[in-house]
């Protein structure tokens, strides 16, 4: 298996002791499987002051999102060779505030999120408390929201967010992909509620569509795209008015699970 | 004013600066084509006043953008500074097209 040594710039910085942030050089020993989140866990052990933040090492937890060689990328699913360069220079994501090293501070960002309402809201509290069935979904209601729903909340839009450098208070490509996500669900009654937020100063009318988002999107999720229809809503909404389909629902009893038969 | 009824103004007014525009070449560059008199006037106001309102906003939009916490005071500022140069401009268009 081919091997080769790869040097790797890591962005140095504690806010805490140091005045200014500063690069440091390691070199790295890489094979075809490598990424670049091994490669800095190999750095950690020698230099174990590096601070990376981690977890499930095959981009679902979206943790390890950081700046490789100028992109938003998660560090778990970059293999170093693929980026056919023999220097790697890792930083941590833009448009963030700086914890230590390569670790960022979320706070802003779920906060942004949280403002949106990102959960299904309905207005049958019983039905809620004490479920008697499910909400019916077609193939078709479900692919209206479906390519959106795979945020895993990795913040490399938000990083490659031309407006949010500019605007901190931008709510952002992945609350506003959220936003759109859950107004799109036909079980969900809150679309007015998330629409009074997203048509704000701040909100879905500061999108540029320069796409940045989407293009680096590890989960290949749309949210340029989300944005530009969210926008569409509220134009819909304040002229001929957003309807969409409700949900109907199915008693259990009706419910045929498959493979295997209910008995009573 | 909600964001989305000033960004509707902003498109809608894009389209009228089209049609108003296109009227005001073709009148200034197609031998023959005369339009004259109050119509053409018409023609200018409405010109002038999308123009002004696109503009205006889009520099609103810029501003804010890059003082997001000033949104407020930004907007009142460009809504006023806007209709002074709009009235500027509209008094100087009904004196050289009269």
């Amino acid at each position: 298996m081919e091997e080769r040594w790869i040097l790797f710039k890591v962005f140095r910085y504690n806010p805490k002791v140091d005045k200014f942030p500063h690069w440091d050089g390691f070199k790295v020993k890489v094979d075809r499987g490598t990424t670049v989140l091994d490669a800095l866990l190999r750095i950690k052990e020698e230099d174990p002051t590096l601070a990376v933040r981690y977890s499930c090492r095959q981009s679902i937890c979206g943790s390890c999102g950081m700046m490789i060689n100028g992109k938003p990328r998660l560090a778990c699913y970059t293999r170093v060779l693929s980026l056919g360069t023999d220097m790697v220079e890792v930083a941590p994501l833009k448009n963030f505030r700086i914890i230590k090293d390569l670790v960022v501070d979320f706070s802003d960002f779920f906060k942004k999120e949280r403002s949106i309402y990102p959960f299904i809201i309905r207005s049958d509290a019983e039905e809620m408390m004490n479920p008697t069935g499910a909400y019916k979904q077609t193939e078709e209601e479900l692919l209206k929201y479906l390519e959106f729903a795979d945020c895993i909340e990795c913040g490399c839009c938000y990083a490659a967010c031309p407006t949010t450098a500019t605007d901190p208070l931008y709510l952002g490509p992945q609350a506003l992909n959220k936003a759109y996500r859950f107004i799109m669900d036909n079980r969900d009654e809150g679309a007015k509620l998330r629409l009074s937020v997203v048509d704000s100063d701040h909100g879905c009318w500061r999108c540029h569509f320069a796409a940045s988002c989407s293009n680096v999107c590890p989960k290949g999720v749309d949210p340029a795209k989300a944005i530009q229809f969210l926008k569409g809503v509220i134009m819909r909404e304040k002229t001929v008015g957003f309807k969409k389909e409700g949900t109907t629902l199915v008693s259990y009893p009706q419910l045929k699970p498959v493979g295997f038969q209910r008995s009573e | 004013m909600r964001e989305s009824s000033l960004m509707m103004l902003h498109y809608a007014a894009a389209v009228v600066l089209l049609v108003t525009g296109s009227i005001h070449l073709m009148k200034n560059n197609i031998p023959g084509m005369e339009i004259h008199g109050p119509l053409y006037l018409v023609n200018m106001l409405i010109f002038v006043s999308a123009l002004m309102y696109h503009a205006m906003n889009g520099v609103r939009v810029i501003l804010i953008e890059l003082m997001p916490k000033r949104s407020r005071a930004i907007s009142y500022i460009i809504l006023v500074l806007g209709i002074i140069i709009y009235l500027y401009i509209a008094n100087l268009v009904i004196a050289l097209v009269r």
